[in-house]
């Protein structure tokens, strides 16, 4: 593993709740707002800032709907969040790796 | 977790300067120390994510052990009902559907005992659209199963159809409830759809040749598609469980 790539961990994903909600869509192609809130435990504005960043960081697209003649968001992961989300686990299972091999 | 776990960053962490392959040979006591209090962390962390997305997804580890069984009760449906033999077209539909019904309950079974297990809900929100999903095509299968029990005057060729158009809309009802499950499921449906359109053409085929096959042999068909395939995926996600 390359320097650069293990000093350089992902911020956008680091912090706990976008990590909660990258964990969630990895897992699950698309989720509702009030899914995604009841499966975590979040308030509303806390998935709402979270989404923000991760929209802003390109990870999640956001559709927005009508079902019933209610407005529904649902979020998807991008080919890009699973990248990155992908690099996250990698790093953190080499750090795993390296404190193995040290013992 | 602390709050001070999140906020850790690797850039301050000296040692990370280096080549990490050279790090064992330069490192001292501390240095050692920081690398396996951050193995620690990122332990912690990927525990966190994996509870995370099984807990979220639909009961991914009870997936396997149902799929296995399922395969087992189709298989051996296939075999009793081949040695019975249940051989008239209302008995055959009502037959098979006996077996689903059974399979499903089955697998709604193991699924609620891993959660239970497992401290968490049942009726999920993953779980909902799930059911959300499968029900549809099910629905309509199920409607010609019943149209089959009701009406034993139906025709031989529609019986010898009722398999493929079963593998069609099972395969349907898998590859939408693939859209809200990973593991290859939306592939699986589709081996269904494959299965049962084969199955279509060859029957039809049969039926227009005039050939076709005692009904006893369709319980063969049923129980090797549903069987089989079934106990194959089982084994697949068994094999691949690790990941």
């Amino acid at each position: 593993m390359k320097t650069e790539t293990f000093s350089q961990i992902n911020k956008v994903i680091h912090e706990k709740g976008r990590m909660a909600i990258m964990s969630t869509l990895a897992a699950n192609p698309e989720m509702s707002f009030k899914e995604l809130k009841e499966s975590l435990g979040m308030t509303d504005g806390n998935v709402s800032v979270h989404i923000r960043t991760l929209q802003q960081a390109g990870y999640v697209i956001v559709s927005k709907t009508f079902v019933n003649n209610r407005p529904h968001t649902s979020y998807r992961m991008t080919d890009q969040g699973l990248q990155a989300f992908n690099e996250y686990i990698d790093l953190l299972e080499e750090i795993v790796r390296l404190n193995r091999d040290n013992q | 977790m602390g709050q001070a776990d999140f906020t850790y960053d690797f850039r301050s962490m000296n040692l990370l300067q280096q080549d990490p392959s050279q790090l064992l040979d330069n490192s001292d006591f501390v240095s050692q120390s920081i690398l396996a209090m951050d193995a620690d962390w990122a332990a912690q962390r990927l525990g966190e994510i994996r509870t995370l997305m099984e807990r979220s997804s639909l009961y991914r580890r009870a997936l396997a052990p149902t799929a296995t069984l399922t395969g087992i009760i189709g298989m051996a449906a296939g075999v009793i009902g081949w040695t019975l033999p249940v051989k008239t077209s209302s008995g055959f539909c009502l037959y098979w559907m006996v077996t689903g019904i059974l399979s499903l309950l089955v697998s709604i079974l193991m699924i609620r005992r891993q959660a239970w297990k497992d401290n968490e809900r049942f009726w999920s929100p993953p779980t909902r659209r799930f059911i959300q999903a499968i029900c549809p095509a099910l629905f309509a299968g199920a409607c010609l199963g019943v149209i089959g029990t009701l009406h034993p005057q139906v025709s031989e060729s529609y019986l010898w159809n009722l398999p493929a158009l079963w593998m069609m809309f099972y395969g349907c009802a898998l590859f939408s409830a693939g859209f809200f499950m990973p593991r290859g499921i939306k592939l699986f449906g589709s081996i269904y759809v494959l299965c049962g359109c084969i199955s279509m053409f060859h029957f039809t085929t049969e039926a227009l040749n005039q050939t076709l096959p005692r009904i006893v042999h369709a319980h063969i068909v049923m129980g090797s598609s549903f069987g089989i395939l079934h106990f194959f995926y089982g084994v697949y996600l068994y094999l691949t469980d690790h990941h």
